[in-house]
């Protein structure tokens, strides 16, 4: 399959690139890695006039520490996250997810943290040719008016399935957001909009920079489900973070699911549940991972592989193993 | 130790450098100058009559050449066998499926043609469409095939008599049902053809195929051009496994747009289309009912099958008897009836695939495990109670020669620690046995047997020309082998022209396991001509009979005072100066039944031998998310003899992947509407190497007394048992016979749930 014609820019500054889009900004998509944007392109469902290339600018590749901040550069490869020390002990969540993202190859090769928590929301009924998705009516996210994933939908129920996401959201990250003459930062959890067609708050102007990470001396992990061990979206994954105070009681808990619906899913109440409860208290753990997968639940539509009855059950699994992760290292770090 | 030089060693292939370096020539990589993009418009509806075509939007876009349609074709149904005749190339009155060809374009370039199939407007009535066997033999609505009442397409009925008498006489009886979907076989290179006209009006096709031979004969009939101009061409193949064996409409389109715009045309199936629009495994419901005397012995078995066989007959009868052969094969029963029924469906068409049915398969062996487990015997003595052995007749009389079927079981079971493990390993953990028989060959009437030439070059090299085929099991380096060894030269003096329509004469092709016993016969028998007009040269020179003689190392001499020598090279300048070719031909013809019929008469020698093979598998279950971990396989197969034990153990490891790992934990399906949700690499579940276990690998060797070297079919042997190993070692972990494959995480978690709450019962 080959891709759709395009005009392909490379703009050799963040300046550039803001221009670029605020001129484009409507025909152009941001080409940063290209692992999720090209293959949708081949599939004819984008097909952009214009591809802004980020490849010139490598002022966007860093990981850095500032003040209390993890601060990471969009552009930056998920194998410079797998391979960051500063990562790998403050914000193990988001490790984790980047190890488990595509394959070694990508992850070294192309993939970037900006394009995979840009990545757009998946759905077996959607991300098909052009071919299969002749002959029927198109869905919501094709432009039409039905949901083949849930009967008599009146939205588009398609699954974001970023395994960084979810990890980024456990941690509470923010994202800034550039364009011309303007930033802003917005945390991830009013980042993403729950709508399958449009899936995050990004303007068609608008230039991700940079990921926010608050380092708050707490603990993080990140479990997720797929069918092989690479090359495989997860149908279900956690990330949770669990900060104890000096007595070993949970002072803040956050407990995100991701892959079950239209953006990850930070359970609220659920996390505060755990608020005061002590950080070896598996029955707190298991009842929250319960009341997870309740919540969880009822958000996700059968579409992206694996039965729905069983990517629910998993919610629990993944859920409580990623918060024994978290609290074994919390115990670990106080002895 | 063998008296061989080259057979039998361990050699890395001759076509493996130019794969690897990314060198060898796939068809996608052909161009030809004028060449044009062919594309292929197909139904977007499962069952839906075409009221008209119209053309004329495409045809008149720049750069389109031509488009064709069933107005453009003699109406001529293609079908293996003369009752199985029911696909068109191109669809005149209905598409029957999603994905059926409606017309083709040729033109520029890939983006005009693509827009070209956009312009083409097809009118269609949609039809009621049925998209399982059951469903579609019990439908009122229009039949799929107005021949065949109840959407029944094959038949296959095996009575060997005293079924239901022996079952009166059984100790313990008992009766399962099994279910599997459909499979694919994700060849690495998708399906692609380039086709062109040559000045001599000789139709030239570059295509993966299962046999060159078995391409031509349809592509004459279709054009009505005489076989010798027809030439399918030799090019590098990523895979077939059955999914290449017959004539593709892709392949009569492509010709079509060549003949229709004097340009060669070449046409790239996408991913999607290579899953929905060449072949499938095919779905199946299969109930085994077997009874046992008191020591566990078969008396008496009965096999219905249900296969869901899509849209068309392709190898219909084939299918819907080798599952039960594979069978019937590797166990003695005392009785058996089997009932195979294939039905259309509005779904891909289904064909050949080298498991040959996982429900099958894997449930006979399930229930032989319910069966020892309620008679107190293990699962390998009751194997070993129930194993063919040599000089046996199957069920549907084939004499079984060579056969080492036990060797195979207990070679496995001590490698593996079976005994020491058996009941003993901790809970979730499990280890499990199958055992299976593939045949080495099908009878194939006028295309049973294969011939080689070989000539000499005056440098004492050699051309060897065979009409096999090598879709990536390593056939070509099978024939190398076998020159080089016979000729007395090394592999690299050995030049193969093969699978070329042209030049090599008729051939069986490579997809009944039958190309290493008959093609390889072939080519040892004209070697082995070839050099005795050596020797007869060489006697003279160094004057002793040439019954004396031997070939080695590109050297003729005395077997008993090598010293006594002369090189290859001189014997055959010799010969030329004294007017006398060096060039020979050689045959050969398996013995089998002539008359056995797949439908309307069973029974009679199959083959001449049979291949045996037992797959033991161990396995971790996690009971909170059902995952199974595979701690190690051991395969070991009677594969008669070894002619290169380093390409067999990558056939066991492959059989081991596409058998069990991936056929019995992840790959199936999933359809909306007759429509394939998960035809792409990245939906449907394929292992990659890092999912892939630790694999022993035992070949076992029984020298056959007809094979060449006594080899035999090697590695699928291995495919089927693999399967029905992965399947006995997750019931042993999980304490549940399973009898829904693949073993999808969901499913064992739900067997895991219900035996907890009927223990608690």
């Amino acid at each position: 399959m080959r891709l759709p014609r395009f005009e392909y820019l490379e703009p050799g500054s963040i300046k550039e690139a803001c221009d670029l889009l605020s001129t484009h900004g409507d025909d152009a998509k941001i080409l940063a890695g290209g692992t999720d944007l090209l293959v949708r392109m081949k599939k004819g469902l984008l097909k952009p006039k214009i591809i802004i290339s980020l490849k010139a600018l490598k002022e966007l590749s860093y990981i850095k520490k500032e003040d209390s901040y993890i601060k990471i550069g969009a552009k930056t490869p998920i194998a410079d996250i797998i391979a960051s020390d500063l990562i790998q002990k403050e914000a193990k969540a988001l490790a984790s997810s980047c190890e488990k993202t595509g394959a070694v190859t990508i992850q070294h090769y192309r993939g970037t943290i900006g394009g995979n928590i840009l990545q757009d929301n998946r759905c077996h009924h959607y991300n098909q040719s052009a071919f299969h998705r002749s002959g029927r009516q198109a869905c919501h996210k094709d432009g039409g008016k039905i949901c083949y994933a849930r009967d008599e939908s009146d939205r588009c129920n398609s699954t974001c399935q970023s395994d960084g996401a979810t990890a980024l959201m456990a941690l509470n990250a923010a994202v800034t957001l550039v364009k011309k003459d303007k930033k802003r930062t917005i945390d991830l959890v009013n980042f993403y909009s729950n709508d399958g067609i449009m899936p995050h708050a990004m303007e068609p102007n608008e230039l991700l920079k940079e990921i926010i990470i608050p380092l708050k001396g707490a603990k993080s992990a990140y479990h997720r489900l797929a069918c092989r061990s690479a090359i495989d979206y997860p149908i279900v994954c956690a990330g949770v973070l669990i900060k104890p105070d000096r007595k070993n009681k949970i002072r803040d808990a956050r407990i995100v699911v991701g892959a079950m619906g239209r953006s990850p899913l930070f359970l609220a109440k659920v996390s505060s549940s755990l608020k005061g409860k002590s950080i070896n208290d598996t029955n707190a753990f298991k009842k929250a991972s319960r009341a997870s997968m309740d919540s969880a639940a009822a958000f996700a539509v059968h579409n992206i592989g694996a039965s729905l009855e069983y990517r629910c059950q998993m919610v629990s699994t993944m859920v409580f193993r990623a918060l024994e992760e978290a609290a074994r290292s919390a115990i670990k770090a106080e002895q | 130790m063998s008296d061989y030089t080259i057979i039998g060693k361990r050699m890395p292939r001759v076509d493996s450098r130019a794969k690897v370096m990314g060198k060898a020539k796939f068809t996608a990589d052909l161009k030809l100058p004028g060449m044009l993009v062919g594309k292929i418009k197909r139904s977007p509806h499962a069952h839906a009559r075409i009221l008209d075509i119209d053309t004329s939007k495409a045809l008149a876009l720049p750069g389109v050449k031509a488009v064709v349609t069933g107005k453009d074709t003699n109406g001529t149904k293609w079908g293996v066998f003369a009752y199985t005749r029911d696909q068109q190339f191109i669809q005149v009155e209905k598409a029957r499926y999603i994905g059926d060809e409606v017309a083709g374009v040729a033109a520029v370039d890939e983006e005009t043609a693509l827009k070209a199939l956009d312009l083409i407007e097809v009118e269609y009535e949609q039809l009621p469409a049925v998209f399982d066997p059951m469903e579609a033999m019990a439908s009122k609505t229009e039949l799929i095939h107005e021949d065949f009442p109840d959407n029944i397409n094959v038949h296959v009925n095996i009575d060997t008599g005293n079924v239901d008498e022996n079952f009166e006489k059984a100790y313990y009886v008992r009766e399962d049902t099994f279910v599997a979907p459909e499979e694919s076989y994700f060849q690495a290179e998708p399906y692609a053809v380039m086709a062109r006209f040559d000045h001599e009006d000789c139709l030239e096709v570059f295509c993966p195929n299962g046999g060159p031979h078995m391409k031509s004969k349809p592509l004459s009939n279709a054009f009505k051009i005489p076989l010798h101009k027809v030439k399918i061409k030799k090019v590098a193949i990523g895979g077939a496994f059955g999914g290449r064996s017959e004539i593709c409409p892709a392949d009569y389109i492509c010709a079509l747009l060549a003949k229709k715009t004097g340009k060669p045309v070449k046409i790239e199936f996408t991913r999607e289309e290579n899953t929905i629009a060449t072949r499938q495994g095919h779905a199946m419901i299969t109930t085994h009912k077997t009874g046992v005397d008191k020591d566990g012995r078969v008396l008496a078995r009965e096999t219905t099958c249900y296969m869901d066989g899509g849209a068309y007959s392709s190898t219909g009868p084939i299918a819907a008897s080798v599952p039960f052969l594979s069978m019937e094969q590797a166990y003695r029963m005392g009785s058996v009836r089997y009932n195979g029924y294939r039905v259309y469906t509005n779904k891909p068409i289904r064909g050949m695939i080298r498991v040959h049915g996982r429900g099958f398969a894997a449930g006979l062996d399930t229930q032989l495990d319910m069966i020892a487990d309620h008679l107190g015997i293990d699962p390998v003595e009751i194997r070993l109670r129930n194993s063919r052995q040599p000089g046996d007749y199957t069920s549907t009389k084939s004499f079984v020669s060579s056969c080492a079927m036990d060797e195979t079981i207990l070679k496995a079971v001590k490698k593996s620690g079976f005994k020491e493990k058996w009941g003993k390993l901790p809970p979730f953990h499990g280890i499990g046995i199958g055992t299976n028989s593939v045949q080495t060959g099908f009878p194939m009437g006028i295309r049973g047997g294969s011939q080689s030439f070989i000539k000499f070059n005056e440098d004492g090299e050699a051309t060897v020309m065979s009409g096999v085929v090598d879709n990536g099991q390593g056939n070509d380096n099978m024939l190398v082998q076998i020159a080089a060894e016979e000729l007395g030269l090394l592999p690299e003096d050995i030049h193969l022209v093969s699978a070329d329509t042209e030049t090599t004469s008729s051939d069986p092709g490579s997809y009944s396991q039958v190309s290493t016993f008959v093609g390889g016969h072939a080519v040892k028998i004209a070697a082995r001509n070839c050099r005795e007009k050596l020797f007869k040269v060489a006697a003279k020179v160094l004057k002793v009979g040439p019954e004396k003689l031997a070939a080695r190392n590109r050297l003729i001499f005395v077997k008993d005072d090598p010293e006594k020598s002369i090189t290859i090279k001189k014997v055959v300048r010799i010969s030329l100066l004294n007017f006398n070719s060096v060039n020979a031909e050689g045959g050969y013809w398996p013995e089998v039944d002539m008359k056995r019929e797949w439908v309307k008469n069973p029974y009679g020698q199959m083959c001449e031998a049979f291949s045996f093979g037992t797959t033991i598998v161990e396995v971790k279950v996690d009971p909170e998310t059902g995952k199974v971990d595979v701690l190690e396989v051991t395969a070991a197969q009677d594969v008669g003899y070894a002619l290169n034990p380093l390409v067999l153990e990558g056939q066991f490891e492959g059989s081991v992947a596409m058998g069990g790992q991936g056929g019995m934990l992840t790959e199936y399906h999933e359809w909306k509407d007759g429509r394939c949700i998960n035809p792409t690499m990245l939906d449907y579940k394929l292992p990659l190497a890092c999912d892939m276990p630790k694999i022993n690998n035992i070949i076992v060797e029984s020298v056959d007394p007809k094979g060449p070297y006594g080899a035999k079919e090697a590695g699928m042997s291995i495919a089927m048992s693999a399967a029905q190993g992965y399947s006995a070692a997750v019931s042993n972990a999980i304490g549940v016979y399973m009898d829904s494959f693949p073993l999808t995480p969901d499913k064992i978690l739900l067997a895991i749930k219900e035996k907890n709450e009927k223990n608690q019962s």
